[in-house]
């Protein structure tokens, strides 16, 4: 016990704090250099006037968690379409073949050139916004979850073919498996995706979401705001990328530390 | 030769296998008739095998031994119906392949262990009887009664990575008899391993053929390993796969270590590097 607790001790010591460090000494010398230098707040506001601001926007939670709901649908929807269809890919020669290029392609279309398409086409609500998040997190997703499906030890495949398994239960049993820390790989990417789609959406058209905070804040010069709003998404950025992060090293958990010793 | 006729009462639960008749004499097992085999690869087309015409019988070990480029991998792969013949017939007691994969008769060993990374032990050995239908209250006790007939009853909680090579394959090989089938299918199964660990594990293997009275088809390209294992080796030859000529090292069994340094042991070795050579 004592030796699990001096390791955290000693991984606190040595992979937590100096970042913790940095930030603390890069906060410090910005608020100094905006007291010291006088540099106007719509400029450039100081950490300190930015906390306060956060702690001041009641609506803040209100905004950030429709962005989160939006990135979050859209993420499931295409979590959901994505493992599904590489599952297709992987067991059809012919999906494969027809679709596979169109999911290359797919990704070549720059996002922010449909978004007024789907509002024209769904209006300013809540569902363009969530297409928008499902379509620019589906890439990375299928590539991905088909490399996984398709790096599947073949001798397994084999081993459950000679005892007559179904093409699902190798799916179920041997394939998604060994496919999972690719998917929450991809998932990793397509978290943050999907965010950022969220707010470059509401950006085009919205009177609410953290993407609208950032517009309005920044045409009014409220600069505090902005960063506030800012701080929020990079900190749900990160938290994303951390729960998948985890979650990979999981599922990868002695399939590589064998390999990579 | 006859006390490993008796099955093990505990094993003959699976019912549509059909069971080894206790006396009598050896029935064919598996028949190739005339079986080749070609590819289709992106240049050229690849006869892997050609005119290859073989009987076992039940209960026999044969070593399918060769250089790489034989074929004899691709030989159990057609035995088990993972490959279709380009000609030729393969059947399995009457039946074709297929029929023999239905009814589950097959238990594959590779060269790998093959293992599934996010399962213990105990939950690889079990992985085939989830496939096969084995009755849900007989799992647990079957598969622990299978990791302790190869000593590794103590790691059934360990995941892969935690495991040695040898016993990795140990494993592997107690998943490929899980659920009791007929023919044990192995390829090159001991040849990732170090000599010593190789050595036991043939041990092993010979004790569980010993006691479980399996048809084993094992491919290798280790001389003393087909000789100290099998009743009959099958020479092959390589582009196209032939068989050269089949022997029939009668040394006694029970075999050990022993006899790898009797004259007659010796005198097979040379017979085998000869005809692989020829």
């Amino acid at each position: 016990m004592s030796d699990a607790a001096r390791r955290i001790q000693n991984r606190m010591r040595d992979e937590v704090l100096p970042p913790l460090i940095i930030l603390a000494l890069a906060l410090g010398f910005w608020e100094l250099s905006v007291q010291v230098l006088d540099i106007p707040p719509w400029l450039l506001p100081a950490p300190s006037d930015i906390v306060d601001r956060f702690f001041k926007t009641t609506t803040l939670w209100y905004h950030t968690g429709l962005t989160v709901f939006e990135a979050l649908a859209g993420f499931v929807v295409s979590a959901v379409l994505g493992v599904s269809l590489s599952a297709g890919i992987v067991h059809s020669r012919f999906l494969e073949r027809g679709v596979f290029p169109y999911v290359i392609v797919s990704n070549a279309i720059p996002i922010i050139a449909i978004i007024p398409l789907l509002t024209i086409w769904f209006g300013f609500g809540i569902a363009p916004k969530i297409m928008i998040c499902s379509i620019i997190s589906f890439f990375p997703i299928v590539t991905n979850t088909t490399r996984g499906l398709k790096a599947t030890d073949r001798r397994i495949i084999e081993f459950m073919r000679s005892i007559n398994a179904t093409p699902s239960e190798i799916l179920l049993k041997v394939q998604l498996p060994s496919a999972l820390p690719f998917i929450f790989a991809s998932f990793k990417i397509a978290a943050s995706l999907a965010l950022v789609g969220a707010v470059v959406a509401e950006f085009y058209s919205s009177d609410r979401g953290l993407g609208y905070l950032i517009i309005t804040s920044a045409t009014q010069l409220r600069t505090d705001l902005l960063f506030v709003a800012i701080v929020v998404l990079a900190a749900l950025g990160v938290s994303s990328f951390m729960l998948f992060g985890y979650l990979e090293r999981m599922a990868t958990r002695g399939e590589r530390s064998e390999e990579t010793q | 030769m006859e006390a490993r006729r008796q099955r093990d009462p505990a094993l003959t639960e699976i019912s549509g296998l059909r069971s080894v008749t206790a006396s009598g004499p050896a029935r064919p097992c598996i028949v190739l008739d005339q079986v080749s085999l070609r590819f289709q690869s992106e240049r050229r087309e690849v006869q892997a095998l050609s005119d290859i015409s073989l009987t076992i019988a039940d209960g026999e070990f044969v070593a399918l031994l060769g250089p790489t480029g034989c074929g004899k991998s691709s030989l159990l792969r057609l035995v088990s119906d993972l490959l279709a013949p380009t000609a030729g017939t393969i059947a399995v007691r009457g039946e074709p392949a297929a029929a023999a994969r239905r009814l589950n008769q097959f238990g594959f060993v590779f060269q790998e262990p093959a293992l599934l990374s996010w399962r213990t032990a105990l939950g690889n050995v079990q992985l085939p009887l989830e496939v096969v239908g084995y009755p849900h209250e007989k799992r647990i006790t079957r598969c622990e009664e299978l990791l302790d007939s190869v000593g590794l009853l103590k790691f059934k909680d360990a995941y892969p990575h935690e495991l040695s090579g040898g016993m990795k394959q140990r494993a592997a090989m107690v998943r490929a008899l899980a659920w009791n089938p007929s023919i044990l299918l192995m390829d090159e199964p001991f040849s990732a391993l170090d000599e010593l660990t190789r050595g036991q594990l043939q041990d092993d293997l010979l004790q569980l053929w010993n006691r479980e009275c399996k048809t084993i088809l094992f491919v290798t390209h280790n001389i003393s390993e087909a000789i100290y294992l099998a009743d009959r080796i099958v020479v092959m030859s390589a582009h196209p796969g032939r068989i050269k000529v089949v022997l029939r090292p009668d040394l006694p069994r029970p075999r050990t270590d022993d006899i790898h340094e009797t004259q007659e042991f010796m005198r097979w070795t040379r017979m085998a590097r000869e005809a692989l050579q020829s």
